[in-house]
């Protein structure tokens, strides 16, 4: 597809348009000294120099509490109610391509058995426009998990920045197609001479071989290896992995509200957290913390992978820079690569 | 420094004194500390100490690591900070002054957060606590390393968070509610500050009490005001100030200042400060013949 040039300025006014439309638009901005995806309502409130934001853009297709259903009892019966929800065009400007990457693991799992309409409409309605990565920290590792910094996968637009500011656009989708010929008059031909930033060089582990560490997991005698407890000693349990993460997706429902009248709510729920597999008998299968981190990857580079054929992991290195015993899911990697 | 503490702890290992050394290491890349178990002595190499150790290891003693209990005795490498929660721990009967070895770091501060860290530590990259530390040289320890520290707070706490606790009193009730619902709004309910508070360390915490739900999982408004004071309001006159919930929170709430501000709170009322004497137990959670009131007796 063609490549489009997108000065600065247009932006803006993209973002007016849009917003006049009734859409959101997300973008990376400064929410309580760090860098965070959130809806911006003008040009000026976004952020341009940043690695990557601190949480993923995933609550704008999979929100952290959710409405499902809604219930009341009356003398006459009891009156359920299902929630429809139309969710409003979302466009999540500068997204980072592991982030985009997400978006087709989360698809998977949202449509494997059951159709998750609520998940469907949000995604169906969002257009992805990932900024390609000049900038990386050391917890990066896309590269690692066989992603690029430029990569297209799950993008509906791929923005590259120029030495000016300004950016070539390319349509990766023909719903980034579509969204670039709505709004033609903002996206220009791509000018003679512009200079594009380098995508920045991310070296993957050297020591880190996915392929070795998926047949590993795979094979149930490695299970009990001492060497789960031993690396996820110093786990403390605590969800900020998981909800940092891109392509965690598990949820929890509730009952909310009183006796009489309440609401049925899906919230975001972690598999590190103790009660999540505990069984009604009081029996817990995974009854200690390194257990539940063994759990969380295996389901990453294991289960995840098996099932489907996107990724459980994109190497956005999220669970790395929130986790506060600085558990690093790549030294695990590294470890088990190095197995024989 | 390091060298000393690596001796004593092979000395403890070899002698069979203790079973595991709790201590810090550096992660592979060499940019971040990290908790350490080392069991043999050939491995206390890996130990070490300097401003990027900020993690309160006294977390690893409660009863939440049983599989760290397992190991055996142990011996933890603890700032004086660290100590004080030490001290309440076992005011609160969780540990026994025998069952742990304290290695006391003698101290000259560290960072607020590890990303903070360019060689160099500087005042501004240093946590509020820090500026007003009475136990640079550890107040309960079986042994002591490093030099004595001299250094003396001052008179009036000085720092970010009593700045901001001064500003906010400061302020209107109602000012102050929509600074807090501002702050806690941003929650996403993944507990870091609970699994990261050595203090937090209920068999069965409240949130997750469900026959009823005594506080809303959901990270509404509603549920999210419904946690956080419930957790400020178990930690008062508890807490040590050890910021470890601030500094796990994904989010950035300010959780150092209601911990601080509750403090200053007991402190008024009851003179007391926790962490600095084991034998004495928190005001919130004794009863005592001798009290003045008598609306409970």
């Amino acid at each position: 597809m063609t490549t489009k040039f997108l000065k600065k300025e247009n932006l803006g006014k993209l973002i007016d348009t849009l917003i006049g439309e009734g859409s959101i638009f997300v973008a990376p901005r400064m929410g309580a000294r760090q860098v965070v995806y959130a809806p911006v309502s003008k040009f000026e409130e976004i952020v341009f120099d940043y690695i990557i934001p601190i949480n993923s853009f995933k609550e704008f297709l999979f929100p952290q509490t959710e409405t499902v259903a809604a219930f009341s009892i009356h003398k006459e019966g009891v009156d359920l109610r299902g929630v429809e929800i139309e969710p409003k065009e979302t466009v999540i400007f500068g997204s980072r391509p592991c982030d985009a990457a997400s978006v087709a693991s989360l698809r998977a799992v949202f449509n494997w058995d059951f159709k998750d309409e609520f998940y469907n409409r949000r995604e169906d309605k969002a257009v992805v426009m990932t900024v390609a990565c000049t900038k990386a920290d050391d917890s990066c590792f896309c590269t690692t998990v066989n992603l690029t910094p430029d990569s297209q996968k799950g993008s509906d637009i791929l923005l590259q920045e120029t030495s000016g500011g300004d950016y070539a656009v390319e349509a990766i989708t023909e719903k980034g197609k579509g969204f670039m010929d709505r709004f033609n008059n903002f996206f220009e031909p791509l000018p003679t001479a512009y200079s594009p930033l380098p995508t920045v060089d991310i070296k993957p582990i050297a020591g880190v071989d996915v392929q070795k560490v998926k047949e590993w997991l795979k094979d149930t005698k490695h299970y009990e290896n001492p060497l789960w407890q031993e690396l996820a000693r110093k786990c403390i349990g605590c969800g900020a992995c998981t909800f940092a993460c891109p392509t965690c997706h598990c949820f929890d429902i509730v009952d909310e509200g009183s006796a009489f009248e309440g609401e049925r709510i899906k919230n975001w729920d972690a598999c590190q957290f103790e009660f999540f597999t505990l069984h009604t008998s009081g029996h817990n299968p995974r009854d200690t913390q390194y257990k539940r981190w063994r759990n969380r990857f295996m389901c990453k580079f294991n289960f995840y992978p098996n099932k489907f054929s996107s990724r459980g992991c994109v190497g956005c290195g999220r669970c790395i820079r929130v986790c506060p015993v600085r558990l690093d899911i790549t030294e695990v990697m590294e470890e088990i690569s190095s197995l024989r | 420094m390091e060298n000393t503490l690596r001796q004593k702890a092979r000395e403890l290992l070899e002698k069979g004194e203790v079973k595991v050394v709790i201590g810090y290491g550096w992660n592979k890349r060499k940019t971040h500390t990290t908790p350490v178990f080392i069991t043999k002595p050939q491995d206390v190499e890996k130990l070490i100490f300097n401003p990027l150790c900020v993690n309160n290891l006294s977390l690893y003693l409660t009863r939440k690591f049983p599989d760290i209990k397992a190991l055996g005795k142990p011996a933890i490498v603890a700032k004086g900070c660290d100590i004080k929660t030490i001290a309440v721990l076992i005011s609160e009967s969780q540990l026994k002054r025998e069952d742990v070895v304290i290695l006391g770091m003698s101290c000259n501060g560290v960072v607020y957060k590890q990303e903070l860290w360019k060689g160099e530590l500087k005042p501004e990259i240093m946590p509020t606590k820090c500026h007003n530390c009475d136990v640079r040289n550890p107040h309960i320890a079986d042994i002591i390393i490093g030099e004595k520290v001299n250094f003396t707070p001052p008179d009036t706490p000085a720092g970010m968070v009593f700045d901001k606790i001064r500003e906010l009193d400061k302020k209107s009730n109602s000012e102050r509610w929509d600074f807090w619902i501002e702050h806690f709004n941003r929650c996403i309910k993944c507990y870091a500050c609970r699994q990261v508070c050595p203090l937090c360390y209920c068999e069965r915490c409240i949130a997750e009490k469900n026959m009823p739900q005594w506080i809303e999982t959901s990270a509404h408004p509603r549920g999210n005001l419904a946690w956080n004071l419930k957790r400020a309001m178990d930690l008062t006159g508890r807490c040590t100030f050890c910021g470890e919930c601030e500094r796990a929170c994904p989010v950035n709430i300010p959780l150092n200042l209601v911990n601080q501000k509750l403090a200053l709170v007991v402190k008024d009322a009851f003179g007391h400060k926790a962490g600095y004497d084991e034998k004495v137990h928190p005001p919130m959670i004794v009863f005592n013949m001798e009290d003045t009131e008598d609306f409970i007796k």
